[in-house]
Order: C-alpha cells, then structure tokens, then sequence
C-alpha cells in the first residue's frame, strides 16, 4: 500500500502559514464595520432567537457528509483513512472515544467528529481534561459493561500522562482499547520509535502498523485482545500521516470476533454429573467477563438447586447478591463446590476452610488461580485440598456446563433440585434479614453525629436508589464500605469495586465513564467521592457536566487522605516523638476545600458543606432528582474520617 | 539469612515473651476487660482544652470526632482501660514505657514528652464529655426502609 507523502504539508509550514493567515485575518477584522460585530454577541449571552437557519451546506455536514472543499488544500483526502479508522470503531461497537485533544491523533479527531450519518455518534468523542481520566474513564466503563471504550493518547507524552491509569486497568483485568497518536516528523520529543514500549510491561498486547490497512486490522486485533481473557488494555500506535491518507476504494475489513475457549465436552460433562450427583452443591461465583456470563451463572445454579456464593459486594460481574440461591443455604457442608472465577475457591495461599470440608471441588477461571496448585482427584476431608484448577474462561464454559447439565437431568433429580433450591430460598432470606438487622444496629451508632457519618449517607442514600437503575462507580472501601451490608447488589454493574492497583485518582474519573455508560442505558450513577481522591483529577467534573451525564457525587468529605493521616500517626507514636505533628502532608486543611465551589465552577450544579445530618436526606433527594433528569450534581458532606 | 528459626531466635523469644506473660498474669490485658456502658469515675481535667488536643493529635482519625464511628469507636462501650483517669494516662504511658507491645502496637505510643499527665487528663475530660444516644432502629425511617425492601421478594 502506498503512503501519501505528497499530499502532506510540513508541519513547521503549516505553522508558519498559520501565522501568515491569523496576521492577514487580524488585518481584515479591523476593517469590519462596528454594527456587524455586535449582531453577534458570543458566548453564552448569543440569543438563540438571533441564530439564522441553518444553510444546506451545514444541514449537510451535520448529517455526516462532510466533504473537502473541491480542489482545495493539499493536505485534504477525499477518503481519509481515518475515515476507515472510525468505521472500524464503529463496527466493533465502540460508543465513546474519550481523549485529551493532541495534533497526533488530528486526523481520527477530526473523522470521529465529521465522518458518518450521524457524525459524532457511535463513537461519540469525549473530552477529557487529562489523558489519565481519559483511560480511566474507559476503566469505569469497562467495568460497567464489560466492552471497552476507546481513548486517544497524543504520542508519548499522553501516554506518559495515561500510564498510572493503564496500569490500574490492567491490574484490574479490565478491556480498554488505547490508540495512540504518533507524529515523527513534528516535536521529536512527542515520538518514539517504539512509543508502546513504554506502557508494555501492563498493557495486554500492542502493535505499530506500518499501513493503512495493517492499521485497521490492528484495532480491530486490540479489540479481540482486549475482551479475550484475561482481559485487560491494549494499545495500538497509528502514525499521523497514516490517518490523513487517501484511502481510495480500500475496504473495512469484517471483524471477526474472538473465539473464546471453554473447557471441552469431557470436563463439561464431569463437572456437570459432579454438580447433580451432589447432595449439596456450591457454586461459588467471582468476576465473570460480562453480563452474559452472569445471566449463565444465575441460570446454572437454578438448574441445579445450588447455593452460592457473589463477589457481587465486591466488585462488578457477579452473581445477583439478592437472588434466593445466594447466601451460604439451608446446609453449609457443602460436598461438591464449583468455582467461577473464584480464586478464593483455590488460591495461591491455599484452599479455604469451606474447600477443605467439601468433598470435591473444581474451579474455572483465571481469578487468581495459580497453576498447578491443586491436586487433582484429591480425597476430600483429610486429604488435603480437593480440587482441580482449569485455567480457561469460565464464562465460556458455561453453556456447555448448561448442556450437560439438561442432557444428564432426570426427574427424580429435578425434584430434589426444586426441594434443595425452596430450602436455600428460606434459608439465605433469613440470613440475609438477621445480617442486615445486625448491621444496621452497628451502624446506628454516630447516627447524628455531626460531621456526618459515611453509614448515614449510604443508608440515606438506599431508600432513594433502591427502585432505580444505579451503579456505585465510586470504590466504598475508604468510605466504610457500607454499601456490602446494606444495599443489594444485583445486577451485574451493582459495584464497580475497586481501584484495580490501589492507585488514588481513579473514583471520579471511573465514575465519569461508567456515566457513560449508564446515559445511553438510562442508569444512574452513584459517586460516594473522597476528598483526596478527587483532587488527582477534578477537571472529570467538567467531562460530567459538558456532557450531561448521569452522576450524582457525594463528598466523603474527611479532609485528609485518611488512611496516610492514620499511618503517619502510627509512626509518630511508635518513634515516641509525639503525635501533634502527624497531620503535616497527610490533611487538606488551611484552607478547606470548598467542594460545591469546585463544582460549581466547572458548571454543575450542587450544595454543601453539609454538617447537618438532617440537611442529608433532602439534599440527596434534590441530587437525584437532578441526576433523573440527566445533569450530575455534587454534594459535599463534611464527614466523620471513616 | 535462613528461613528456619534459630536456636538463638527461640532463646531471644524466650526472653521476651516470658516477662510479658508473667506481666499479663498479673495484670490482664486491657482489652481482656469488660467494657462498660456508663462511667462515673471523677474527671478532673479541662475538656475544652482536651477538645483541641483530641484535634492537634489526631486521635478523632481512628475514634472518630465523637469517639463512636471509624477504625475504633469506644461510645458507648467504653472499654476498661478508659474507666479511670488513671487506667487511661496508664494505658498510653505504659504502652511507650513500660511494655511497649501491651495490648497491641494498633494505638500510637503516648510518652509524658509529647502528651503531659495534666494534657492527658484534659483528653480525658473531653471524651468523657461524648454522649451516645442514636435512636433505635425503629426510630430511623430510611432503616426501616432498609428492612422492608429487604423483605420484598426479589425481582431478577
């Protein structure tokens, strides 16, 4: 395939005819006559009223069909190849490209804004404010609906700015789709030759095509490397000239998806026949890949009546935590457990007290699992650890499983599946009351309490949400982690759980992309915010409010990155040297942040400080009417430190 | 250095447990103790003042302002090493003089340098001050909602 170099302008020549045509353009405005520049008014004083029809050229290009002008500039293609770059995004599904505008990714830019019927949709481009909320924002939105989203980085040093959060996602298993822009002829800084290089070592797969169409099946391989577990980012560098290319009648290659392994018919029917011969089944279930495997799972353990365990509270991809069969049954001797992505089922520091007194076990997935540390075919009770481990997606496997179950059903076995699954039923509903009933008394305590305390907001929050569609973005594990003990979790994108590395920064701007996510399937998000988090990247609040999106943020407000203040106190104290001081570089004090102000100032709409745990509930209720009607809103609650 | 314990580690133990347990055997640990809801023990120090040294030394980061939320809440289960003036200056000197180890290591040490006998008083002054009253569960309306969606059948 040929590359157009001829049809490229140099970039300093461009620059330099930039500034040639802002001086004759300066030129010329002096010369516009006073009334004409005031019919005008710009900005957001500009009436609507004022605004002419639009013309059919712009009804055009608002369509999509935007064209070159007819023998116009040299750099401009008929057929862009970045044209055929969004086209692939487009078939692959990708809904949102979000990014930090770069002159390295121009051209997709420009084709993701103007390219197709309509343009600006299916991927919708989303401003960021930092390369970091870009990818986490895929993050968030990742892990809401298991596919990726999309973020452009602009050379190496947007992928520099990006890496913490490629590293969370990758941590965290978590598709996203990184392209990357490279300009070798521009700031020689901005590029490398191997600019992936720098994120490879947490990045799943990466590739730096040489041409147009490499580079479209690139993507589209980033896309299947991405979902194909373990999942995680990848990324793919596209030079800037190959996107400005004149694609000519060149054709978007059909995707083909990943064929993703499950365990094979013999295995399948094994653990099938395990499953029904059991007395008592488990199936303990960790994070699956999507939606659609937790709809297996749900339907797997109602063919056979077993109880089973979620990591629903957790994080997202789970079983439905309020579903009858979850919860630990009528019966906790558990003779055979299968385990989805369990790791916990059969993990690195050995097999937990429920596995040792089941009497057999396997479990699939990759959560965790190290190789080879089962036994397979072990005795069970005082045999040490019974399990076998298979190392391929659970999720995949699980038709099969269904099949084998249905082909080896009988009705005396579907009796005892009916029998088995009432008894759990009654049983785990009675657990779950008495757990909430203890919980709720334990939260009780510092109930009005001023500052707030994080119980109270979530359960203010509960009542107001529990009908609704939601999703808590926002990790709770800072915040008290209320969330696992007094809401339900029963979707699949409940909780989105946590940071993946640990890192700070990530609950906004994971919050934000899970928004996405939730505008286009009418959900709402919850976003219980700490205060130190936020300030790694507040400019997201901007990206929520721009593009309307569903989000209400509640401050967990402390004043301090909590946790630091907790160990630097530590510290002090065993040294002997005295505690006064421990507050020096772990508080955000002198001055407070005013929170709604930071809102506030990026344009969404809030309220706070609040002291007052009356002034809650209503505020939340104001919040979430906002939010219902597509606009985030911001509360700032001035909190108890946990 | 060898993953196996050496003869010396376990005499060195030695040394160092035996004194604690015959220590712990004469007094039982803190935590060992029943705590009490009600304390009516004399407080003679300055609450205002133990007000601002609760904030300066951060003990409201693992207590909470009022001493019944976060990491270690003691409202209203006061716990025995907090029955006495006396019992709390002894609980902070003795966990940086005396046994350093005893009960745990989770609380920051309190020598007389940094937290005075009379300051020490003062704290105790002011979080004897902390009243712990939440309602019951009946009386919190969005709990009770809480109960009564959790008793609603579930919906896939």
């Amino acid at each position: 395939m040929s590359r157009s170099t001829k049809l490229v302008v140099n970039r300093r020549g461009f620059l330099k005819g930039a500034a040639s045509a802002a001086a004759g353009a300066a030129a010329i405005a002096t010369q516009v006559p006073e009334t004409d520049a005031q019919t005008q008014p710009a900005g957001p004083e500009r009436s609507d009223a004022s605004a002419p029809p639009p013309s059919a050229a712009q009804l055009e290009r608002d369509a999509g069909a935007a064209r070159p002008p007819t023998g116009g500039s040299p750099r401009a293609a008929v057929r862009p190849g970045s044209d055929l770059m969004v086209q692939v995004l487009r078939d692959l599904g990708i809904e949102y490209v979000a990014a930090n505008p770069g002159s390295s990714f121009e051209g997709i830019q420009e084709s993701i804004i103007n390219y197709g019927n309509p343009p600006n949709l299916m991927p919708e481009f989303i401003t960021a404010l930092h390369e970091e909320s870009a990818v986490t924002m895929a993050h968030g939105y990742g892990k809401a609906t298991g596919k990726p989203m999309c973020a452009l980085l602009h050379g190496t040093i947007g992928i520099q700015h990006a890496a913490m959060s490629i590293y969370q996602a990758y941590y965290d298993k978590t598709p996203a789709l990184l392209i990357a822009g490279r300009d070798l002829g521009f700031i020689a800084a901005h590029s490398a030759n191997d600019m992936a290089g720098m994120v490879r070592s947490y990045t799943k797969w990466d590739a730096t095509p040489k041409t147009l169409e490499e580079s479209l099946g690139a993507i589209q391989r980033a896309y299947n490397e991405a979902i194909t577990p373990p999942c995680g980012p990848t990324m793919v560098v596209i030079d800037i000239e190959l996107q400005k290319e004149e694609a000519g009648t060149m054709k978007v290659p059909a995707h083909q998806p990943p064929q993703i392994s499950g365990v094979d018919p013999g295995q399948a029917r094994e653990i099938a026949k395990s499953l029904l011969d059991a007395q008592n089944p488990r199936i303990a279930v960790g994070r699956l890949r999507t939606p659609s495997g937790v709809r297996l799972a749900v339907q797997l353990a109602e063919l056979v009546g077993a109880s089973t365990s979620t990591s629903a509270t957790q994080g997202p991809m789970s079983f439905p935590q309020r579903h009858p069969l979850c919860g630990p049954g009528a019966n906790t001797s558990y003779d055979y457990i299968l385990g989805l992505e369990q790791p916990g089922t059969v993990s690195l520091t050995g097999p937990s007290l429920t596995t040792l007194l089941a009497r057999d076990t396997t479990n699939i997935g990759f959560g965790g699992i190290a190789p080879g540390v089962s036994r397979a075919g072990g005795a069970g009770r005082g045999g040490g650890p019974a399990g076998r481990t298979v190392t391929i997606d659970a999720e995949a496997s699980l038709p099969a499983i269904i099949d084998e179950v249905r082909r080896q059903m009988s009705p005396d076995r579907q009796r005892l599946v009916h029998e088995r699954g009432a008894k759990h039923a009654t049983a785990n509903q009675a657990a779950r009351i008495e757990a909430l009933t203890r919980a709720l008394e334990q939260r009780r305590a510092g109930w009005d309490a001023s500052p707030i305390s994080t119980a109270r907001i979530y359960a203010e929050l509960w009542p107001l949400i529990v009908e609704e569609d939601w999703i808590l973005a926002s990790p709770s594990n800072f915040s008290g982690g209320h969330n696992s003990q007094l809401w339900d979790h029963n979707k699949p994108y409940s909780y989105l759980g946590g940071q993946g590395a640990g890192g700070m920064g990530y609950g906004a701007p994971a919050a934000v992309g899970a928004a996405l996510a939730a505008r286009s399937r009418k959900q709402i998000v919850i976003n219980v915010q700490t205060d130190g988090d936020l300030n790694y990247a507040p400019g997201v609040l901007w990206t929520a409010q721009h593009h309307q999106l569903p989000m209400l943020t509640v401050m967990h407000n402390n004043r301090a990155w909590h946790q630091e203040l907790m160990f630097v106190e530590y510290m002090c104290g065993v040294r002997g040297r005295g505690t006064e001081r421990g507050h020096i570089g772990t508080t955000l004090r002198d001055p407070f942040i005013d929170y709604r102000m930071m809102a506030a100032s990026y344009g969404m709409a809030g309220e706070g400080p609040i002291t007052d745990p009356l002034k809650l509930g209503p505020a939340l209720k104001r919040g979430l009417a906002s939010v219902k009607n597509g606009l985030p809103y911001m509360i700032d609650v001035i909190t108890q430190p946990r | 250095m060898s993953a196996k314990p050496s003869l010396l580690m376990f005499v060195a133990a030695a040394v160092l447990i035996v004194p604690a347990a015959i220590r712990a055997q004469a007094t039982p640990p803190a935590q060992n103790r029943k705590p009490v809801t009600t304390l009516t023990s004399p407080v003679t120090g300055n609450a205002v003042a133990g007000k601002t040294l609760y904030y300066d030394h951060a003990c409201y980061s693992c207590h909470g302002f009022n001493g019944e939320t976060g990491a270690r809440p003691f409202v209203p289960n006061w716990p025995a090493n907090l029955a006495t003036e006396r019992s709390f200056i002894a609980f902070l000197r003795g966990r940086a003089n005396v046994a350093p180890v005893q009960p745990s290591t989770a609380m920051p040490n309190y020598p007389a340098e940094s937290l005075s006998d009379a300051q020490a008083r003062d704290v105790y002054a002011y979080i004897r001050s902390f009243k712990s009253a939440p309602p019951s569960i009946e009386k919190i309306p969005v709990m009770n909602q809480i109960l009564a969606a959790a008793k609603k059948p579930y919906k896939q």
